[in-house]
């Protein structure tokens, strides 16, 4: 702990209050000024409510029942509103997690930005004016004039999480608390807004409580981190010490969980390819209204793909690479406009039923992947439907064992999707992808939506699946650690355009381009050592 | 997990009292609702007459039990007409998309414009004031608001990863339609119909009370409503007796509609 605690949480409790359940238990922890301090945990850690409750902001069916808080030696439980309002925003900046809607919609970028300056300093308009566009700046807008009367819409997700960061660090907070500050971007944007938010910290000499699930990133940037499970902290210290010798089981666990190379497989790539796809142009149609006239957008500029026969080839890049709509074209649902795509060989089209037999697809969001109204008995049945040569018995008994192989057996097939966990409804979806034994699997982002340790297990199962079956995949992910583990080949994909493609290790060991390498430096290279722990290397950009 | 909810039991009875009382009138009324009685015209609610009589000396209480089978009869077919033809119109829009949807879509808030009473009564003039031509005429002007509803249900759940899945699996347009669609669109149908029920006995009072409902002698809770206006000052029981029955049915009916509706989302299961 460097000098004097700005923050300090002492044996802080909080329960829900209509059953009672302690869901933060004994929480102590403590903020040194300027200091970086993280907080890992999975969802339902009761990470974010420990850090709500520290500006005040717990929700209503939350109680605090036991424990302090307090900022500069102020107990800030006891605050009135009044004062709770001045500490917030003024003294205690926040990031939130969603860049798409914690900005006002109907508020030009100017406004909300001033707003926080009326309420906190004495500032006349010229001043305010001019901080503004300073703090725009450095946040590396690159026109910072029109973006004062541009509104959210007009921003990408990364960008908006710059204006975000812009409107907090205005008001030169002691204390900056970031929930989650880039887990809704991808790698590369999420990296940049990272290292932007440590730099400005840094020069105003802010301190950051950074709240996050993705072990890596904090360990990168924090000098200490607290872990917590299920409402308790299971351990805290040096960042350093934590990753090199773990104590606590969970925390073994979790970086047992990060995603680690594969040893590489021998593949047969002589055969002719599982599916081919051949210079493949998508696009979208422009619009030729009346009023107003669109061109038409190109997603995908001739992109051709071969998947071999057991073979798991990574699609990777960032948002609007065009890497899900590829994806989607060679599932059918999305026609391309020029190109064709064989499958075994002989053009899909020739055979559309045994190819819609043979391809699956494994969909990012296990929460609208899945009919709501259907158990998940019915729903891996449905997917037996069309499959000739199998009565309705066979069709039963082949919809348990799937679902018996992806461990939900038991009373589990009876259930609705809203009664399961977000990892058990992925389990459910893959099991609904297998159950017809395809050839061809498309798997987009299927483990983005999942908890570290729920992924882990997930893409264990998806790699035994794979060994036992062995399909062939066309992996869709933006996470280069989770494509480390499974592909075989990885297609780095940029703007609708293939850049650079190769065996994993090679794509991993000797990247030639500098999209591939900026991907790269995003994401640690994992050594386990003897004792549980881990080295992070992180590769540098060239 | 409790079998019955306060909704459902307090619905469910009204429902039922309503539905035997109409069923009982069928076969026996304390007296002939027709019978005219010149002797006890206007006579209060007492030992004789439960519910008092009417200017001509009818009894109150055998009219609403024949009233009871005219209106709700008439409302069932109403909205069910509604309910198949909005359903069934705004799947379609809502699936096909494109000049499908543009075409059905314009006829559909053009009908929409119109006020539904409005609708009704230039409809009732083509097809004739008896009880077939209200339902068809109340039904052609409730469809356009289900159809629009139920078409909005459908945009936004044919984006759901759940009907890709549906579509990469294989199956086709119409088994996707109704497998996966429909039931998913069944909250807002349901909420939608069992107001859809109260507009259609208010409508069917308003088309009576106008003239062009069901025509007299023949007792609707509507007609009886109407009749009993000019007289509201002698005797108040002549407005009021359809009016509750009118209230009560609605009461039972949204009730059971939420019930219903609860019942039939498995995600509502295991919640209190």
């Amino acid at each position: 702990m460097t000098g004097s605690s700005l923050l300090s949480v002492r044996d802080l409790s909080l329960a829900v209050s209509h059953n009672g359940n302690q869901v933060v238990k004994s929480v102590s922890f403590d903020v040194g000024a300027g200091e970086i301090v993280g907080i890992v945990g999975e969802s339902g850690s009761g990470k974010t409510l420990a850090t709500r409750a520290i500006i005040g902001l717990i929700p209503p069916a939350v109680r605090h029942v036991g424990g302090t808080i307090s900022y500069r030696g102020r107990d800030v439980l006891s605050l009135k509103d009044r004062d709770l309002r001045q500490l917030r925003g003024g003294e205690i900046g926040v990031v939130f997690q969603e860049p798409m809607t914690s900005l006002n919609p109907s508020m030009t970028i100017g406004r909300q930005l001033e707003e926080g300056l009326i309420l906190h300093t004495k500032k006349s308009a010229d001043e305010r004016r001019a901080a503004i566009l300073d703090m725009l700046k450095r946040v590396g807008l690159r026109e910072p004039e029109r973006a004062l009367v541009a509104y959210p819409h007009e921003f990408s997700g990364g960008m908006r999480q710059r204006i975000m960061l812009a409107s907090v660090m205005l008001l030169k907070p002691a204390l900056l608390i970031a929930d989650e500050p880039t887990t809704a971007l991808d790698a590369v944007v999420q990296r940049d807004v990272m290292e932007l938010m440590v730099e400005l910290t840094k020069a105003e000499g802010t301190a950051v409580l950074l709240i996050s699930h993705d072990l890596p990133m904090v360990a990168r940037y924090t000098d200490r981190f607290v872990v917590m499970e299920k409402g308790v902290i299971v351990e805290q210290g040096q960042t350093a010490d934590i990753l090199s010798a773990p104590e606590h089981p969970y925390t073994r666990k979790l970086l047992s969980s990060l995603p680690f190379r594969a040893a590489p497989r021998k593949l047969d790539m002589s055969r002719t390819p599982m599916v081919s796809a051949r210079n493949i142009v998508v696009e979208y149609p422009g619009r030729k209204g009346l009023f107003r006239k669109q061109a038409p957008k190109r997603a995908l500029h001739g992109v051709s793909v071969d998947i071999h026969v057991g073979e798991v080839v990574a699609l990777v890049g960032g948002s609007g690479s065009g890497k899900t709509t590829l994806g989607r074209t060679i599932a059918g649902l999305v026609a391309q406009s020029e190109g064709e795509i064989l499958f075994q060989g002989r053009e899909r089209s020739a055979d559309w039923r045994d190819y819609r037999l043979n391809c699956q697809m494994v969909f990012q969001d296990p929460y609208s992947s899945l009919d709501p109204r259907m158990t998940i008995q019915a729903l891996v049945e449905e997917a037996l439907r069309l499959v000739p040569d199998l009565d309705g018995a066979a069709k039963r008994k082949r919809a348990l064992d799937t679902l018996d192989e992806v461990g939900l057996a038991g009373d589990f097939a009876n259930r609705y999707p809203h009664e399961l966990s977000g990892g058990q409804r992925q389990r459910v979806a893959i099991a609904r992808a297998i159950a017809r034994r395809p050839k061809f699997l498309i798997a987009d982002e299927p483990v983005s939506a999942l908890d570290v340790t729920v992924r882990a297990q997930v893409l264990e199962l998806f790699s035994d699946l794979q060994k036992r079956y062995g399909f062939s995949c066309l992996f869709i992910s933006h996470d280069l650690g989770v494509v480390e583990q499974v592909a075989d080949r990885v297609i780095v994909m940029q703007d609708g355009r293939i850049v650079e493609q190769g065996d994993r290790d090679r794509i991993f060991d000797q990247p030639q381009e500098a999209y591939t390498r900026k991907l790269l430096s995003a994401i640690p290279a994992l050594d386990l050592n003897q004792t549980g722990g881990v080295t992070l290397k992180w590769r540098l950009e060239a | 997990m409790r079998k019955f909810t306060f909704n459902g039991v307090i619905g469910g009875g009204l429902i039922a009292a309503l539905v035997i009382t109409a069923l009982i009138g069928v076969f026996w009324t304390p007296y002939d609702p027709s019978a005219l009685g010149f002797t006890s015209r206007l006579a209060a609610p007492g030992a004789a007459h439960w519910l008092g009589t009417d200017e001509f000396g009818r009894d109150v209480a055998s009219r609403l039990m024949i009233g009871a089978r005219a209106s709700v009869w008439i409302c069932c077919l109403t909205v069910a007409f509604a309910v198949v033809c909005g359903t069934l119109i705004g799947l379609i829009s809502g699936y096909a998309r494109g000049w499908v949807d543009g075409v059905i879509m314009a006829v559909n808030n053009a009908l929409l414009a119109f006020p539904g009473i409005l609708l009704a009564l230039g409809l009732l003039a083509v097809f004739g004031a008896n009880q077939y031509g209200i339902i068809f005429a109340l039904g052609i002007a409730y469809t356009p608001s289900m159809a629009r509803v139920v078409r909005g249900a459908v945009l936004s759940l044919r984006e759901r990863e759940f009907i890709e899945a549906s579509r990469v699996m294989g199956n086709g347009e119409i088994y996707t339609m109704l497998r996966h669609i429909l039931p998913n669109c069944l909250a807002p149908i349901t909420v939608l119909a069992t107001s859809m029920f109260g507009w259609a006995i208010l409508s069917e009072s308003a088309l009576s009370f106008l003239g062009l409902g069901v025509p007299p002698p023949a007792p609707t809770w509507g007609n009886m409503l109407a009749a009993g206006r000019p007289f509201i000052e002698q005797a108040v029981w002549l407005g009021f007796f359809p009016g509750l029955c009118i209230a009560l049915t609605l009461l039972g009916i949204n009730l059971l509609g939420d019930a219903l509706r609860d019942k039939l989302d498995p995600r509502m299961r295991g919640l209190k």
